[in-house]
């Protein structure tokens, strides 16, 4: 009976004990989220809207629960300060000039703070610092700002239904563009013209680059002028001649000018010969003259000839020339 | 005359038997509150029956342990299962551990556990009194010196005020192991995470609220059991109406007690 009556102690023993043994883990385990059993620096932040923070909401820092919500109170009018209690261990990288800000976990999930920023120039946070908060947009204003892009996107789909009633309606240059066949065509044609001018273009483009490298061929004529500086001394002594030459034809181009000119005048013989038709007249008579002159000349010679003073040198010439055609035969 | 007394005479009648209702019901709102009064003062006292508050505790709290941990373990499951179509809607199945966290150890294994131990251990300790009562043991025992009240309604109140809240935190956990099995099973969450996020959501006001509400589903399951078959009469008919009294009585100020507690804790928070 008494062995009886001690199992079932025993089992009421470990049945208690289990059960506060699950209990006090389920503490610990609680505890130990709610960072109750660590070291904590407390640190706070004054809202002018809290957006429904709650005592016990979490705190993080770059993307790590690092704490949670200690307290919220009023310290003036619109300013709530909230007190966090911030995990020690991750202190050391939290600086005084970070800030915070409500957001929530997820959309629609708790609100929380999350603490972001600060500088490792700026000095460690420390128990009792107050951070700086940071004013984000509420759903009022996002609601806001949606309504006012709703407004924006109405006027401009009011345009459009107006832009596309005047294309329809054959206005304006896309209308007509549309509603015109043969502005159609004509743009057809000037696509073509275009395409065939690219194409043309493409073609130079592609001449011109096998041009520019021949020209850049290395020995070659182009690359000769840019390169070689005797060719280049060459090219410009010759150019120097030329100029010279072209400076001399020109005098000789004005002097022919001037002898022309003096043609055209009477005030000298030659243009009298050319241009004073009384003086042709006289030069034609004078040759007639001369003509005659000259035939009565040669019948006079003629008749010197056949005198006896002159008559033996003329004979010992002919002999002459007879002696040396022999001797060249 | 007489036809006329005959036509009024119901009406009295019927008078008296609700005047005479609601002074029993009045007379036993005086009874319950001398019996928990009664309770309070001998409790103190000794002498104390460890020996029987153990015995008590075996009974109540070990014996319960099997079918509770099955309930638990059942209502972890089917909670997680059926709650998990309504998160698929919004693309929330990762909130299923917070969820079921919540709902069990807010609300689900306080309440489970009483109404699970109201069925069984109420009914038990109703029926045993009662039949104590009717067979006159209980009277035998006032007679032969021995305290009844101490002896049989305090150790089994004890009993009940220690061993509920112990089985409504294996309940809890059993419940919370079916929830992770599920989410386990479709989501394939380790239990480390799934661990993290139940207790995520839960703050000490929930969990000493939870404590809270199952010391008092302990004690009101006890003392009402209890009272029922310590004070029943008309034989074996008694009996059989005190088991059900304690079940009923038990079950609806566990209810009662539910809704005050969780106001009582939203105070707190």
């Amino acid at each position: 009976m008494d062995a009886a009556e001690n199992k079932k102690s025993i089992t009421v023993g470990v049945f208690v004990l289990l059960g506060v043994a699950v209990f006090v883990i389920g503490v610990l385990t609680l505890g130990g989220q709610q960072k109750t059993f660590v070291k904590s620096i407390h640190i706070s932040s004054i809202f002018n809207d809290v957006s429904g923070l709650k005592k016990g909401n979490n705190v993080w820092f770059s993307g790590v629960k690092v704490g949670t919500i200690k307290n919220i109170h009023f310290t003036g009018p619109s300013q709530v300060d909230v007190v966090m209690s911030i995990d020690a261990s991750t202190q050391q990288y939290i600086h005084r000039n970070a800030g915070a800000r409500i957001s929530s976990d997820g959309l629609i999930g708790n609100k929380i703070i999350v603490i972001d920023g600060g500088s490792p120039q700026a000095p460690i946070v420390q128990d009792g610092d107050v951070l700086q908060s940071e004013k984000i947009l509420s759903t009022d204003d996002v609601m806001k700002t949606l309504q006012q892009n709703n407004q924006n996107l109405l006027a401009i789909t009011t345009d459009f239904k107006q832009l596309s009633k005047q294309i329809l309606a054959g206005k304006g240059t896309v209308g007509t563009l549309l509603a015109d066949s043969t502005m159609g065509n004509q743009l057809k044609q000037t696509m073509r013209n275009l395409q065939a001018a690219t194409q043309n273009a493409a073609r130079m483009s592609s001449q011109l680059n096998s041009f520019s490298n021949k020209m850049n061929t290395k020995g070659g004529f182009a690359d000769n002028l840019l390169t070689d500086t005797v060719t280049f001394n060459r090219i410009r002594a010759s150019v120097g001649r030329l100029k010279e030459a072209a400076d001399n034809a020109s005098i000789l181009t004005d002097n022919l000018n001037k002898a022309s000119n003096k043609l055209n005048t009477t005030d000298n013989a030659l243009g009298v010969l050319l241009n004073d038709p009384k003086a042709a007249v006289k030069v034609q008579s004078t040759l007639n003259y001369l003509q005659q002159s000259s035939v009565k000349l040669n019948d006079d010679l003629e008749a010197v000839q056949h005198n006896f003073l002159l008559r033996g040198f003329f004979k010992k010439k002919e002999k002459a020339k007879q002696d040396s055609i022999k001797k060249a035969m | 005359m007489d036809s006329v007394n005959n036509t009024t005479s119901p009406a009295p009648s019927r008078i008296s038997k609700t005047r005479s209702k609601v002074a029993d019901f009045f007379l036993m709102l005086y009874r319950i509150y001398a019996f928990i009064l009664r309770f309070f003062k001998e409790v103190f006292l000794p002498p104390y029956e460890f020996r029987e508050i153990v015995r008590q505790c075996y009974e109540v709290g070990v014996r319960s342990f099997t079918l509770i941990s099955l309930t638990g373990f059942i209502v972890g499951v089917i909670f997680t299962k059926q709650s998990r179509p309504s998160l698929t809607n919004f693309g929330a199945e990762s909130w299923l551990p917070s969820l079921v966290s919540i709902a069990i150890m807010k609300a689900l294994a306080p309440l489970v556990t009483a109404l699970i131990a109201a069925g069984k251990v109420g009914s038990s300790i109703g029926a045993e009194l009662g039949s104590m009562r009717v067979t006159e043991q209980i009277d035998a025992m006032e007679v032969s010196g021995t305290k009844p009240f101490k002896f049989l309604v305090c150790t089994r109140v004890i009993a009940t005020t220690i061993t509920i809240p112990l089985l409504a935190t294996y309940t809890a956990f059993i419940a919370l192991l079916g929830g992770y099995l599920n989410v386990s099973q479709n989501e394939g969450t380790s239990y480390a995470t799934f661990m993290e996020q139940a207790f995520e959501p839960l703050t000490f006001v929930d969990f000493w609220a939870s404590l809270s509400k199952a010391i008092v589903f302990g004690f009101t399951i006890g003392i009402v059991g209890c009272y029922q078959g310590y004070n029943s009469t008309k034989g074996t008919e008694g009996v059989g109406k005190a088991a059900n009294g304690a079940v009923v009585t038990a079950m609806f100020l566990v209810f009662i007690e539910e809704v005050l507690i969780v106001q009582i804790a939203g105070w707190f928070r």
